[in-house]
């Protein structure tokens, strides 16, 4: 009897000691995030709820937490406030998105030093005269679990992340699966290793192949929205779609030191029912942004007409870019009349807040005028587009007043347009996406938004009077 | 740049993002770019990438309007 329940006790300690063994990591991701600082509330609930359940949780960004919302980029230090959310969210790290690099070298450097938090990105070397120091790996002790965590950021053709390459003058990046490689040596170290990867959702299945000894993959830069977790070559890859739409908890079960279960969830953020109240004001005092009232240029005289303002949009992205001739679907110009007096950065968001980017192209003037065609014919409930470096003698088919039945151009100076010389164009995403006219170069992104450059402009020249502007004459065709 | 919209293939700028795929696919098939925002957009996989999901050399994406 007596050998019996020393036995039985001998089990109960083995099992109890055997359970102690079993652990859970809760991880709470989201990436590009692309400064959406009004879903910060819900994001912070979320991880406030998640911390009264998991109080290790650990609480990371696949990267892209700034750049497409004008609170925050135009700061005065420009994505200051979602690095304070960040900071107030309690984020442990982030790795670098392409976008981190918006602001060039420096401004990384100078959000990395309010960061609460880590950047860990294994592929970008340190540069030290910008203050950016990013860790390759980091180790968290996360519930008496090891959790390595080596991060990683998309490199392009250039060999540099897409952004400006401006931006990444004084950075140097590595290629990311040879980088990634070398860290290895974090699954012996470590009882859970993640890739916290900024490479994309296609990119990320085909690293998996290659990398056995990670258990989880947390993408971003695809905008991917994975309901959940995927298994790819024994690797679990989750990523969600942008913006602060969702965020994906992810709970990793570890025995004895060893992985044996993983599973992810999407919680909807955009949706959730509570918000913290401090991070709602945080939010709150950023938006109330005294940057959007400094004024950019002094209007001397009032601006009356689409024309006068398209001349200026137009006027500015042709001058900022270098090119020779710029243009802007009419629709593009969203408001017509501005008071003589200051031109503040809010004016500008008002005439073009759709967060385009600017393109460049090197069109012959016989493409050029084909895309100014097509152009209005994609967008043509608004008009001609407003042209700069060149003006344009609209002439409508009398039978079809819509449909553009000539169409003449001269420099703007009133030298002869050649429809076979080869002319530098900016214009905007829209207008370049719309355009569906024969071209051989179908041009690049300046990775800088039309808004950006217009407010460039503006503080370049100081003064502006755009009265009577007008370089778009149209008439109605005799027959 | 070339990707596919929903078996047509379209060249656009360098930097383009899937919204600007779609925008090129609507005008091109004369279907209006008004629709764009009445559709959601996924990859081959079928997963929702959204409207400024970046894209590379080749990428298939798919352009849904919700009935």
């Amino acid at each position: 009897m007596r050998k019996l329940l020393l036995t039985l006790a001998a089990i109960c300690l083995f099992g109890i000691a055997a359970s102690a063994e079993r652990k859970e990591v809760h991880i709470l991701s989201v990436n590009d995030m692309h400064a959406k600082i009004e879903n910060m509330p819900q994001l912070a609930a979320i991880a406030d709820s998640l911390r009264g359940l998991y109080p290790d949780l650990l609480i990371v960004s696949a990267g892209d937490n700034r750049t497409g919302e004008p609170l925050n980029d135009l700061y005065e230090t420009p994505a200051y406030p979602m690095v304070v959310l960040m900071n107030m969210i309690g984020f442990h790290a982030t790795t670098m998105g392409n976008h981190e690099f918006d602001a060039g070298g420096k401004g990384l450097g100078d959000l990395m030093r309010m960061s609460g938090f880590s950047y860990i990105c294994a592929n970008l070397e340190p540069a030290p005269a910008f203050g950016v120091a990013p860790r390759p790996t980091q180790v968290f002790d996360v519930n008496g679990v090891s959790v390595g965590i080596v991060g990683a950021v998309e490199i392009n053709e250039r060999g540099t992340p897409d952004t400006h390459p401006d931006n990444c003058v004084g950075l140097s990046f590595t290629p990311v699966l040879e980088t990634v490689q070398k860290y290895r040596g974090l699954r012996d170290e470590c009882d859970v290793v993640i890739l916290l990867s900024h490479i994309g959702y296609d990119a990320d299945v085909e690293i998996s192949r290659e990398l056995p000894w990670v258990d989880l993959i947390i993408g971003g830069h695809s905008h991917t929205a994975i309901d959940g977790g995927e298994m790819h070559n024994g690797v679990m890859i989750t990523q969600v779609t942008n913006r602060l739409e969702n965020a994906t908890h992810t709970t990793v079960t570890v025995e004895n030191g060893k992985v044996v279960g993983r599973k992810a969830e999407v919680i909807n953020v955009a949706g959730y029912p509570k918000k913290n109240k401090v991070v709602e004001e945080v939010v709150r005092y950023f938006s109330d942004n005294p940057a959007f009232q400094r004024v950019l240029a002094t209007l001397t005289a009032p601006m009356t007409s689409y024309e006068e303002l398209g001349c200026m949009m137009t006027d500015a992205w042709r001058v900022e870019t270098g090119s020779d001739v710029a243009f802007t679907n009419t629709g593009g110009v969203r408001y017509d009349t501005l008071p003589a007096g200051p031109f503040t950065v809010s004016d500008v968001l008002r005439l073009d807040p759709f967060n385009n980017d600017t393109v460049q192209l090197e069109l012959t003037g016989q493409e050029l005028k084909n895309m100014l065609i097509a152009t209005h014919d994609a967008d043509i409930e608004y008009g001609f587009p407003k042209v700069s470096g060149i003006k344009c003698e609209v002439i409508f088919d009398k039978k079809n007043p819509k449909k553009i039945k000539d169409l003449k151009i001269t420099m703007e100076d009133g030298s002869k347009f050649d429809l076979k010389k080869t002319y530098k164009v900016a214009t905007n995403s829209y207008s370049a996406s719309i355009a569906d006219s024969p071209r051989k170069d179908p041009g690049r992104s300046l990775n800088r938004t039309t808004a950006s450059v217009i407010q460039a402009y503006l503080e370049h020249q100081g003064k502006i009077d755009y009265t009577g502007a007008c370089r778009v004459f149209e008439s109605v065709s005799k027959r | 740049m070339k990707v596919t919209v929903n078996r047509t293939t379209v060249e656009l700028f360098e930097g383009a993002r899937s919204q600007h795929a779609v925008l090129r696919y609507l005008v091109h098939r004369r279907l209006g770019a008004a629709l764009l925002r009445r559709g959601r957009i996924f990859d081959a996989q079928g997963h929702e990438i959204g409207l400024d999901a970046p894209l590379r050399e080749g990428q298939i994406i798919k352009f849904k309007i919700p009935k």
